[in-house]
């Protein structure tokens, strides 16, 4: 098995992918009605992607190949509209964040297709610990080579997409203490990390090659990367964020990362190196422990610094290329949330100390998913 | 000496030691059931009431039922004010459809049963009668089968809302029969309009009141789930008095304040599945004392006719969801098991047959000999039927062991 070739695109395009949590009215645990879903979404006879996920209360949608944020919004609006409009006559909830409160793994059901029923047999129960809600922004290269240096170029932005998106700090009704605890579950999987360090898309056939002669991998589905190449696509996927709790924030983190992403391919402000990834778990796990408060460590450098700090060094340095891409509304809304400390998780706490209940807190998210 | 401390015979067994004789058959042959045959607990309960009733030993006949009435209306009114929470009315606005494959459902399974019940040469007063019984399911049964497979999703919630509803126009329906008994038995038609208007707006009082007591204690008090259950025990038995003192059913008013409750406060309410441990045991009475209630009379009246009812039934109510159910957002798959999941029949059919016995005895007679024979078989297979419904739907959870 190899990859197939490295579709171009144009570069800086967008897509957005969001997984989302079904739950029901009662007591806003998760149901498994995914399949339901779909059927009456499917009667819509619209264009709209929305897919089945691994377990029955996950759906996932996503849009077409956006220009910019403002097509982006527009996009998720429409296919989120339609979502609830159906959910409402299921009598179902649809809500974001990167866990559910307080759902129990083993209850989860694996949607039957044949790659679903393959992983969970690999893995057992962490395919079901996979309940997890994530946000996937594909942004667009026109050759493999500038994909997998874009790639590396924003391994270094990883924590920051992790803390601006951070969602998940309850996991089976525990405060678990991270920002985004989803990661963990991520890690838990021998094959998830980062790619290798290689810059031509030569050796990184090469590699792929190499791990698929031996059986571990059959496509690059099976790696469960921060970031990924998608050469059908021609763009590589930043995987690392929460699916926000409101769509307006997952648009903006797109054009965030779509700003990010034209600094670093336009201005190569830095030389890529392998050493660069010395830091790289350090500083994801502080990210997801403690979002803004977190300690970032410069890849260049070695200076610590506060995250909260280096996100607001990026986005001023990414200005003109937010601007220039129509993302400065977008950037600027997420950089007042980093100065005044608001993320999610944060939001998410709040509420379960209002409420004291983690059905409740899931009401909310449901109630905040439609605005 | 005096041997006064000591008993003197003959001894004779008591209706308490009776009473223990039986909770300990049940909860033995229910746990039987569920663990060698992974059968419905309850189809157990009810067997042992069938078995130690007049059908079986004899422990125990109708006229022990008095005894045990209240803790029956009681068990009844803690399920279906439940079941009253999980009826979302907001999304019957959202989805009209649920409503209309509702009252199709009710519509086609009073034709059907009257039709039939004519056609073999009954009256049309007794034909209808029956008919409106027909129509509920019993949500007795629904709950405690969901309870126990832990069944979650699109079938599972519609027949609560399904049972809710067709229980609803089954009690209404019954009183209206009622009132028109009052005019053709007693000539006196002002009754036969105000009776059954008294009893719903009477039951929607009463479940009103019921509700903004809930909703007021509920937010006054952060209450643990003990006292809370024991709050929620007391305002259910406070309803029931009520309810005794203004000559009202027993099975509406909880229903519609449970459904009131959640209506005026869509938070999430946790109270533990069926109430816990006490809930548990008022269920095993409820199920017992249903099955003791029938008698060979009844059964040798009203046998045969029960059985072809039956059948009819379960075919309308099969017909009436499927023929809506995929507008309403389901598959023809889940259409049908929806509809046999709505075929058991119990303790609300036995309350309404009693209610007309009250007032009109031979009549009453004549209705029970029928619907109790159609109880006693939906109280062993009803059980199951829903469980296989919802298994075929692939809606039941991890089961529970214990």
């Amino acid at each position: 098995m190899t990859i197939g070739p490295f579709m171009s695109s144009a570069p800086l395009t967008l897509g957005v992918e969001l997984e989302l949590q079904i739950v029901n009215t009662h007591d806003y645990d998760l149901v498994a009605s995914a399949s339901d879903l779909l059927r009456v979404l499917e009667k819509k006879k619209q264009p709209w992607d929305v897919k089945p996920e691994i377990t029955m209360s996950m759906i996932e949608m996503a849009t077409g190949v956006c220009a910019d944020y403002s097509e982006v919004l527009a996009q998720l609006t429409e296919i989120r509209d339609g979502i609830v409009a159906c959910a409402d006559r299921l009598n179902v909830g649809i809500c974001g964040g990167g866990t559910h409160g307080f759902q129990h793994w083993g209850e989860r059901r694996i949607f039957a297709t044949p790659r679903f029923d393959q992983i969970s047999g690999l893995y057992g129960y962490l395919a079901k610990q996979f309940t997890i809600f994530g946000q996937h922004v594909h942004v667009g290269c026109p050759d493999p080579d500038s994909a997998l240096y874009t790639l590396h170029a924003l391994s270094r932005f990883i924590p920051h997409f992790i803390a601006l998106s951070a969602a998940s700090p309850f996991v089976q009704g525990h405060d678990t203490g991270f920002q985004s605890a989803r990661l963990n579950s991520v890690f838990a999987f021998p094959l998830s990390g980062r790619a290798p360090f290689v810059d031509t898309w030569e050796d990184f056939c090469r590699y792929f090659d190499a791990m698929a002669a031996t059986g571990i991998v059959k496509s690059m589905k099976d790696f469960y990367w921060d970031i990924r190449p998608k050469p059908e696509y021609g763009t590589i996927e930043v995987r690392v964020m929460d699916t926000p709790l409101t769509i307006a924030r997952a648009a903006q983190l797109a054009a965030f990362i779509q700003s990010v992403a034209r600094y670093v391919t336009l201005e190569r402000p830095f030389a890529l190196s392998d050493r660069d990834y010395l830091v790289y778990t350090f500083n994801r796990f502080q990210a997801c422990r403690f979002g803004y408060e977190a300690t970032y460590v410069d890849p260049s450098s070695n200076e610590h610094r506060l995250l909260s700090d280096e996100i607001l060094g990026t986005f001023d340095r990414i200005e003109p290329h937010a601007m220039a891409l129509r993302a400065d509304t977008a950037c600027a809304a997420l950089r007042q949330d980093v100065l005044e400390a608001r993320s999610d998780a944060g939001l998410l706490r709040k509420e379960w100390t209002e409420t004291r209940s983690h059905s409740e807190v899931v009401q909310r998210q449901c109630q905040r998913w439609r605005t | 000496m005096n041997h006064d401390f000591l008993p003197v015979g003959p001894f004779e067994t008591g209706i308490l030691m009776r009473a223990a004789a039986a909770l300990l058959c049940a909860a033995l042959s229910g746990e039987g059931l569920w663990h060698f045959a992974r059968l419905p607990r309850i189809t157990g309960y009810a067997l042992v009431g069938l078995i130690l009733g007049p059908l079986g030993l004899g422990w125990f006949g109708p006229a022990d039922l008095p005894l045990f009435r209240v803790l029956m209306d009681f068990a009844l009114s803690l399920l279906l004010f439940e079941l009253g929470i999980h009826v979302h009315l907001r999304w019957l606005r959202d989805n009209p459809w649920v409503v209309a494959s509702s009252l199709v459902e009710a519509v086609l399974t009073f034709g059907a049963v009257f039709a039939a019940l004519v056609l073999t040469g009954n009256d049309a007063r007794l034909s209808a009668s029956i008919a409106a019984i027909a129509i509920g399911t019993s949500p007795a049964i629904i709950m405690r089968v969901v309870a126990e497979t832990r069944a979650q999703g699109q079938v599972t919630q519609r027949l609560f809302v399904l049972c809710a509803l067709n229980m609803t126009y089954s009690v209404i329906a019954s009183k209206l029969i009622l009132g028109e008994l009052h005019g053709a038995f007693r000539g006196d038609w002002l009754i036969a309009v105000i009776h059954p208007l008294y009893v719903l707006l009477g039951s929607l009082g009463v479940g009103a009141a019921l509700a903004l007591a809930f909703k007021l204690l509920r937010g006054g008090f952060a209450l643990s789930d003990e006292q809370g259950v024991a709050v929620l025990f007391a305002l259910l038995l406070l309803a029931l008095a009520l309810l005794e003192m203004l000559g009202l059913p027993v099975a509406l008013a909880p229903l519609l304040g449970g459904m009131m409750v959640k209506y005026l406060d869509p938070r999430p309410h946790l109270w533990p599945r069926n109430f816990g441990t006490a809930g548990a045991i008022l269920v095993i009475v409820l199920f017992v004392m249903t099955g003791v209630s029938l008698t060979w009379g009844s059964v040798a009246a009203g046998g045969t006719t029960a059985l072809i009812l039956l059948a009819v039934r379960g075919g309308a109510k099969i017909a009436g969801v499927t023929l809506f159910g995929p507008a309403s957002g389901l598959s023809v798959r889940q259409s049908l098991a929806l509809g046999l999941a709505l075929a058991p029949l119990s303790a609300v059919a036995f309350l309404l047959v009693e209610d007309i016995r009250v007032l009109y005895p031979d009549f009453g007679d004549r209705v029970g000999a029928v619907v109790l024979s159609m109880m006693a078989v939906m109280e062993l297979a009803g059980p199951v039927a829903v469980q296989w419904a919802l298994r075929y739907t692939g809606e039941t959870g991890r089961e529970q062991t214990s």
